[in-house]
């Protein structure tokens, strides 16, 4: 693992871990291995959760529901508080790209394991955002980067100058939510009220925008570390475009079929767009690919679940770097220093029923993991495990790395055979479906593919 | 009153616990946006007790903590006797956060039996502070 982040006096020797789950544990393990005191918080659904027996303090912050315990902002600052935590790691989800709980962490003399809060705010919007990724270069898709107007006759001459079809999305969205597709000028004036209501209730903002919309892209991401000192590098790139309702299902790194000439300067307008709003810790950049052209769609402004296919490519531990950034220590690393190798997949093993897709509840009655050289899997479960009913249904990363992309989807396959989860219903069955699939194993899948090849084999 | 959370197991857990007390066999709670049943089973269910048997218990519970923080018991003439009869309303303890001590509210009447955090201890929301014998 490279090590190429300097040694300084640390800010804080307690870390909060604002959050559950796999990435609990992930977080605690990058901790420990850093000297790192930390502290586990849990709802009432989660007392038994393994991380809890290997913390240095747990804590029950609140009941199962998600409102009252990991999105309860007092509650966590108050258990940093009572446990004499220095910083707080907000993982992903929950309260991780919330700008107001940034600054109550900072405003409480803590530290955030994450941007500051202007950098949250920025990237959250996404008007502000294509803003300042044009300003850095960032190639964007085309349309408008300000807020629609509220007249439709305009909306309409705006929709004709990008060309059908186009896009309508709520500036404050994201997630596939709050967006509508329109085909063709007659649908324009329904989809725009429709959208702006949502956005209206949704997400407290009715500002809109609007895109052209690439009809078979994938889904491309670039990862950023940065530090507190204008240091920025970008990690190398990865395919996310196996998803299902716009939740990823296998990632991958690096992008297949991407030349390193196309990719490199993005890549690099990327890091520049980074120190131009003080960016600090870790962010993912996320681009729709087509034709050989990138296109920005949001940053996301904390670590990603599938961090691990860019760790095992990289070399570089980046929920380690993350939190050296924010012990305020300098990115050593030289953009020349990064050098990706070989070829990783990450397939996220969901508790769900493999019919519906609908999230399964229950108790994991055996459980057993492959082994062996390149194989790692992140997860929280055991023999015994509750599966609760009251949050994702994310139980395992399952991670390979190879020297070649086909030598890595072999590996995965023998992974994938040797995982076994008992008890409840799990979405391996598709998984190993989806590793036997040829046009999958090709590669450059775009992002409605696994859609279309789920109903075919549902169907078969 | 803030509205009862019936997605959380504490407070289906308290209703099922009254629910056996009261030797109630189910109970349905219609709200706009939420319709929980409960339905005790045959062996849950409370036992009404002879006159013989009349001092006996029906059924325990714990006094849980309302908020994390540092355990602390109510008045110093009352701690460690055991066992003292509460009623429901009595403050039995409190949390203490910084200055602010949140009181610790008995919630059933019945004989506290046992204490089960330290002094001064580190608790989380929902841990067992007291151990209370309910009487029919």
């Amino acid at each position: 693992m490279a090590d190429d982040i300097n040694e300084q006096a640390s800010l804080f020797d307690t870390v909060l871990i604002a959050n559950r789950g796999e990435i609990a544990a992930r977080i605690q393990r990058a901790c420990r291995e850093l000297g790192l005191k930390t502290v586990a918080i849990c709802s009432e659904a989660d007392r038994e959760a393994s991380y809890g027996e290997t913390t240095d303090t747990l804590l029950c912050v609140g009941p199962a529901s998600a409102t009252k315990s990991y999105l309860n902002r007092d509650a966590i600052l108050l258990a940093a508080r009572l446990t004499g935590a220095g910083a707080i790691h907000p993982g992903y989800g929950f309260l991780s790209e919330n700008a107001a709980f940034s600054e109550a962490v900072e405003n409480a003399g803590l530290v955030f394991i994450g941007p500051d809060a202007k950098s949250i705010a920025t990237m959250g919007d996404k008007i502000a955002a294509k803003r300042t990724m044009i300003a850095a270069g960032v190639p964007c898709v085309p349309g408008p980067d300000t807020a629609l107007p509220d007249d439709l006759e305009t909306i309409e001459r705006i929709a004709e100058d990008i060309g059908y079809p186009v896009i309508i999305k709520a500036a404050g969205g994201g997630g596939g939510r709050g967006m509508r597709v329109v085909h063709q000028p007659s649908a324009l004036r329904e989809a725009v009220t429709l959208t702006r209501e949502e956005a209206r209730q949704a997400f407290g903002s009715a500002a809109l925008y609007i895109e052209k919309f690439l009809q078979h892209p994938r889904h491309i991401e670039i990862q950023v570390l940065c530090d507190t000192h204008g240091n920025a590098v970008w990690l190398g790139h990865r395919d996310c475009s196996m998803q299902r309702r716009h939740q990823k299902v296998v990632e991958e790194a690096p992008a297949p079929g991407i030349f390193e000439e196309i990719i490199r300067p993005v890549g690099l307008a990327c890091v520049e767009a980074c120190q131009l709003i003080g960016y600090r810790g870790v962010g993912t950049f996320e681009f729709l690919y087509e034709e050989g052209r990138f296109y920005f769609i949001e940053m996301n402004t904390r670590l990603q679940v599938e961090h691990p296919v860019t760790e095992m490519t990289s070399g570089i531990d980046i929920v380690q770097a993350q939190i050296k950034s924010a012990q305020g220590q300098h990115l050593e690393l030289r953009q020349q220093d990064v050098v990706c190798t070989g070829h990783s997949f990450e397939c996220r093993i969901n508790a769900e029923d493999s019919d519906t897709f609908l999230p399964y509840a229950g108790v994991v009655t055996d459980v057993s993991w492959p082994k062996g050289e390149g194989i790692r899997i992140d997860t929280h479960i055991h023999k015994g495990y509750r599966v609760s009913p009251y949050y994702d249904s994310l139980i395992a990363k399952l991670i390979v790395h190879a020297p070649t992309r086909g030598e890595a989807m072999a590996r995965m396959r023998n992974a994938l055979a040797e995982t076994h989860v008992n008890g409840i219903s799990t979405n391996l069955p598709l998984l190993c479906a989806l590793f036997e699939d040829a046009a999958f194993a090709e590669g450059e899948t775009d992002i409605h593919y696994l859609e279309q090849w789920l109903t075919a084999w549902r169907a078969a | 009153m803030s509205r009862l959370d019936f997605s959380d197991p504490a407070t289906l857990a308290a209703l099922t616990d009254m629910l056996k007390a009261a030797g109630v066999d189910g109970l349905e709670i219609t709200t706009p946006d939420t319709q929980v049943k409960l339905v005790v089973s045959s062996s849950g269910k409370a036992v009404i007790p002879s006159k013989a048997a009349s001092a006996e218990p029906t059924s325990a519970a714990t006094v849980k903590a309302p908020i994390a923080g540092l355990f602390h018991l109510a008045p110093p003439a009352d701690r460690e006797v055991f066992p003292r009869r509460v009623s429901a309303d009595a403050v039995v303890g409190f949390i203490r956060i910084g200055h602010v001590l949140v009181p610790v509210i008995a919630g059933r009447a019945g004989l506290v039996t046992g204490q089960l955090a330290e002094q001064d201890a580190l608790v989380g929301f929902g841990d067992p502070l007291f151990e209370i014998e309910l009487h029919s």
